[in-house]
């Protein structure tokens, strides 16, 4: 022990007495037991809501995109809202497992499992709506550059919608790589220690034969490492793609150059705040309180405080610019939105993003799973409305006046919406019951330096050994 | 091997999906979103008209822009009027006899022959006979005019494969051959 040295302001990020087994047998209880009677109802609204929107998706392709609010001015409202802010929220998962990594973060360790998997089950969410919000989805092989029978006709390559697709399914496919390589060792884990002989064959085939080796372990780390490097441009850049959608229109308000970093903030600020909505829960419920401690909430939403005032410099900067630019244009984009018909959901949208983090500068708030749990949520309200401002407040007021209208969603709007967070929370919730949601083999690798029983141990070990050293 | 067997059981279904286009029929389509008309295109059949036909007729009497009325009937007193009377439209800066030409190579020397002389193919292959030489006969760029329009004995009419102008191009060239048998 006398080699190891860690800082004494560390706080533990295992609490209790915990050993190598106990970690095993808690990351494994949810797993192995049965479900109760929550989950069952939760399972069942979400499923409910889910099957409400397959509903609604499929009476907008079978009757066509004008059951939705859109109309001829407005051709973006609640889709494409909904698309970036899931994707917004995909990319916490990302942050967490790839960026925390390379920044060496012991505490990403208890909650990367958990955030990358909201990372994949969001995407395919947002993946949802850039194909239903086709006027013909049947043909949206179409922007695929697959050589064919029109002359070889193929896509242009200059569009950000086109980018959309590569970023998104680039996206998807390396987090999905990414998430499943980190689950090999765990579900080897689970599978070792089946009971029946189903578990067992499943949680074999899921493994890949993992056998835990040395040579394993070692190229195990490289390819993580490799991927971190790889998400985090990929991460930086999915949302950079998607802010492009507005970025290079000519639209005022939404001819921004500040859109990519300001876009990329807030994605990360709405992830983690979802990360911590569920996180909250699911200490809770699947009794982790252990390994996702009040610590991982603190730090998380440290991160959420940071990136919310990135979100609120960026608000003051759009704002400056369009005061500066001199475009008549621009500065009535600003002043519609803060006082035109939708001033309600600006001024929504800036208490939601601007002020609610900053109460996490007071410790007594960070540190308060309650007011966390709310301020996560206040904070996916306020991002929704973010991308919906940007979306529709610049639409229904642009350069003709006589193309000024107004948005008014409809239920299948709606019911899509919510549809997909029932499907988020069907997959979810099956993910929180077949899936080890903590990264076992990862945290086991800090429980000598950071947790709680061994932080004592080195404590009195140090303090024994300075006694002995005056004895001297 | 297992891999191998599953890739040709693949491409089995697969071809087994895609060889079911029947030749004596139109192949199947994929969402064939605007492959069928909405508006009526010509020669279609339609439940619309009486007939059952999309070129309909059009009304007695009416005359389309760029279009003059043939005031001689379909009758032998007409023929011979025409004979003396017609003249053609056409001053010498309109005549284009290489025009007059090739319609005449496609539309009338099938039977009448090239040289005008009634050795067409057709009445070389004796698939019938008695096509005239424009050596024997009497004839005037009204006369041919008017047998271009109306037809005579076998002869049917040409009106709706030639237009007017076109009928008279003929007719010069017509009365060209002649002179040169």
């Amino acid at each position: 022990m006398s080699s190891h040295y860690e800082a004494p302001i560390r706080k533990p990020l295992i609490i209790g007495d915990k050993s190598y087994h106990d970690v095993t047998v808690d990351v494994a209880r949810p797993v192995e037991g049965r479900a109760n009677k929550q989950w069952w109802i939760a399972f069942t609204i979400a499923l409910a809501a889910f099957l409400w929107g397959v509903g609604c998706v499929a009476y907008t392709v079978g009757t066509g995109i004008g059951t939705w609010g859109s109309n001829k001015t407005i051709g973006w409202a609640w889709d494409i809202t909904n698309f970036v802010w899931w994707v917004g929220i995909g990319h916490a998962g990302t942050l967490i497992s790839a960026v925390l990594l390379l920044f060496r973060q012991k505490w990403r360790m208890a909650i990367n499992r958990s955030a990358e998997a909201m990372t994949i089950f969001s995407v395919i969410q947002a993946a949802m709506f850039p194909v239903f919000h086709m006027g013909r989805p049947w043909l949206a092989y179409w922007v695929m550059p697959i050589p064919n029978q029109f002359g070889s006709l193929w896509v242009n390559f200059n569009s950000p919608l086109l980018w959309d697709v590569f970023a998104i399914s680039t996206y998807l496919s390396v987090s999905l790589v990414f998430w499943w390589t980190g689950l090999l060792p765990d579900f080897a884990m689970l599978r070792d220690r089946a009971i029946t002989p189903f578990t067992k064959r499943v949680y074999s085939i899921l493994s890949f034969g993992w056998s835990g080796r040395a040579k394993d372990w070692q190229r195990f780390e490289e390819v993580s490492l490799v991927l971190a490097g790889l998400a985090t441009p990929l991460v930086l850049s999915v949302h950079t793609i998607v802010s492009f959608d507005f970025a290079t229109s000519v639209i005022p308000g939404w001819h921004t150059t500040i859109l990519p970093p300001y876009f990329v903030a807030g994605a990360i600020f709405s992830g983690f705040a979802m990360v911590n909505t569920l996180l909250i829960i699911m200490r809770k419920v699947s009794n982790l309180e252990a390994y996702i401690t009040v610590q991982h909430i603190e730090l998380m939403n440290i991160v959420i405080m940071i990136t919310g005032s990135i979100v609120g410099v960026a608000y003051i900067t759009e704002l400056f610019i369009a005061w500066y630019s001199g475009v008549e244009y621009e500065q009535y984009a600003f002043i519609n939105r803060a006082t035109g018909p939708y001033w309600w959901s600006y001024w929504l949208m800036m208490t939601c993003n601007v002020i609610s983090p900053q109460v996490m500068w007071f410790k007594k708030i960070r540190t308060s799973i309650m007011v966390s749990f709310i301020i996560s949520i206040v904070v996916n309200v306020g991002m929704w409305f973010e991308r919906f401002v940007i979306i529709v407040t610049s639409l229904h007021r642009d350069y003709l006046p006589s193309s000024w209208t107004m948005f008014q969603p409809t239920f299948v709007d709606a019911g899509f919406y919510i549809g997909t967070i029932g499907f988020f929370f069907v997959l979810f919730l099956l993910y929180s019951r077949s899936f080890p949601v903590i990264a076992q083999a990862e945290v086991k690798s800090i429980m000598k330096t950071s947790s709680e029983k061994y932080k004592k141990l080195h404590e009195s070990h140090d303090n024994h050994s300075h006694s002995e050293h005056n004895h001297h | 091997m297992k891999a191998l067997s599953k890739i040709v059981g693949l491409a089995a279904v697969f071809a087994a999906l895609t060889s079911c286009h029947n030749k004596q029929e139109p192949n199947y389509q994929y969402f064939p979103n605007m492959y069928e008309s909405v508006a009526y295109e010509p020669y279609v059949e339609s439940a619309a008209f009486s007939n059952g036909k999309e070129g309909q007729l059009p009304a007695k009497g009416s005359v389309p822009r760029g279009f003059t009325p043939y005031e001689y009937a379909n009758t032998p007193a007409d023929y011979e009027r025409a004979k003396a009377e017609l003249k053609s439209p056409l001053d010498s800066t309109q005549v284009d006899l290489k025009k007059g030409e090739e319609l005449f190579t496609i539309y009338c020397a099938i039977c009448h022959g090239d040289k005008g002389d009634g050795k067409g193919n057709l009445a070389k292959r004796e698939k019938f006979a008695g096509v005239p030489n424009y050596k024997d006969r009497v004839i005037t760029e009204g006369s041919i005019f008017h047998v271009e329009t109306y037809g005579l004995n076998m002869m049917g009419s040409h009106a709706n494969q030639l237009s007017q102008e076109e009928r008279w191009q003929v007719a010069h060239y017509v009365m060209k051959l002649k002179s040169e048998l």
